[in-house]
Order: structure tokens, then sequence, then C-alpha cells
């Protein structure tokens, strides 16, 4: 069945339906969820949060927006509420970062052994980095470079606008790739 | 033709837009035009890319229990 009747029968409230769209958009929101998170236990609480969430207000759904859209956006309402609770962490900001485009870095990346993401090492730097990324330009990152979102969508889901979401994707791309580079440079 | 000529600066500052997005203007079309001569640039462009892509294949999945617990916690079995 596609995903518009489901909407309109989970909004007409059957539970069948609702359940289908809830399975639907589990390991994509949970995903997305750990990789803000960066964390088992808080991507779990953040994924039912915001399934909660779904199932309260599924009758208030005008459609105007994509569901996923939707989901995004109560995702990264809870993220940041945990970010903003969480003090102890303290993040680097890709705005004040002077050396994020330092010739230091310009290196050719064939020669760094990045071959794929199995490789644990990788991983590590790949964490890492992200870890270090202020939750605000992590969160346009994955929104927009990997989970695919245009711009537009990117910008509705966070309440940026346009431009801010273009200037955060473009300073946290080079703050990760830089972390990157450093990593393998040692 | 704009009167500044394109510097690598400018084609890193503008590499957010010509990812995956339109490169249509005369801007775009000089900064293309730099980039396909600067291997500078082009290590950037390819870095920034490359980037990208390791975070796009590294993807968690909720265990199968996870999944059960949600539903029963919704009440949607
Ligand atoms: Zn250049």
């Amino acid at each position: 069945m596609d995903e518009q009747k489901l909407i309109e029968l989970a909004k007409a409230g059957d539970r069948k339906a609702l359940g289908d769209l809830v399975k639907k958009y589990t390991q994509t929101i949970y995903n997305f969820a750990y990789k803000i998170c960066r964390d088992k236990e808080k991507a779990e609480n953040t994924m039912s949060e915001t399934f909660f969430s779904m199932v309260k207000a599924i009758h208030q759904f005008d459609g105007n927006s994509k569901l996923s859209t939707w989901l995004y956006r109560i995702v990264v309402n809870h993220c940041f509420m945990l970010a903003r609770a969480d003090k102890s962490h303290l993040f680097n900001d890709p705005e004040t970062d002077e050396g994020l485009f330092d010739d230091r870095y310009f290196t050719d990346w064939s020669s760094l052994p990045l071959k794929n993401v199995e490789n644990e090492e990788l991983r590590r730097v790949l964490d890492d980095a992200v870890s270090q990324l202020a939750p605000e330009y992590r969160i346009v990152f994955m929104l927009r470079d990997v989970e695919g979102n245009s711009t537009e969508e990117t910008a509705e889901i966070t309440g940026l606008t346009i431009a801010a979401v273009k200037s955060r994707l473009h300073r946290a791309r080079a703050f990760l790739r830089k972390e990157i580079t450093k990593a393998f440079q040692k | 033709m704009s009167e500044k000529k394109v510097t690598c600066g400018d084609v890193m500052n503008h590499i957010c837009e010509s990812l995956g997005e339109e490169l249509a203007t005369q801007r775009c079309k000089e900064i293309r035009a730099h980039l396909k001569e600067c291997t500078c640039c082009q290590q950037y462009f390819e870095s920034v890319e490359m980037t990208i892509d390791f975070y796009k294949n590294y993807n968690f999945t909720a265990s199968d229990d996870v999944c059960k617990n949600l539903l029963k916690k919704l009440n949607l079995e």
C-alpha cells in the first residue's frame, strides 16, 4: 500500500496502518538518531519519543510536507533538547575554526589508507571527528549530505534559513574533512 | 565575465552549492573551469566528496528486539 493511503487510514484511526508507518520508518529514524546522539541508549529513546509524538499527532499531519520531513523535525528537536541538557561535552565550533582551509590539509587523499568504512581505524576516526562537531552543524550535515534531504527540506526541518543551512553545511564538511586528514597525517 | 578572477578560496567557499546542486550561473561556470585546472581544488573537492561518502556508508541498525519493543510500547503490535 502506498504511503499516502497508509497516512489517510492512520489518521482515521486504523492501528494497523499506523503500525505499518512506524515499521516503515523505524530504521531510518533509528539510524539518524544514532548518528546525531552517538549513543545507543539515547538513539533508542529518541526513536521512541519520535514515534510517540507521531502516534499522538498523526491526525494533525497536514500533508504539506513529507512524512519523513515531519519525523526528522521531531528527532531534531529532541536531539537539540538532549544536547542542551548535556553540558559536559565541549564541542568544536567550525564558525571560529581558523584552520579550516589551511594549506596543510590540502593533501591528496588517494594516498591515505581510506578504503571503506569496514576499516576499524577509519570508523574510529569518523566517530571522533563527528563527535567534536557542534550539534547544530552535525544535524545539518547529516540531514542534507547523509540522509539526502534537499537544502529546502533541511531548512524546514531545522527552522534555519536556506543561507544558514548552506553556510553550516559548508563548514561542517570542511571541518570533518580536516579532522580526517589530520588523523591520517599523524 | 565577472571582473574578479576565481581564487582557490572562492572555489572552496562555493563547493557547498556545487555539490549536488545546479552549476548554471556565470560564476559557477568560472568555478568549474578553475576546478578543472587546479589540482589543489580538485583534491579538496574529492576529499569532501569522500568525507560525505564515508558518513553515508556508516550506518546503524536497530535490532529486532528494539523494533518489537517499540511497537509494544506504542501499543501497535
Ligand atoms: Zn584552486
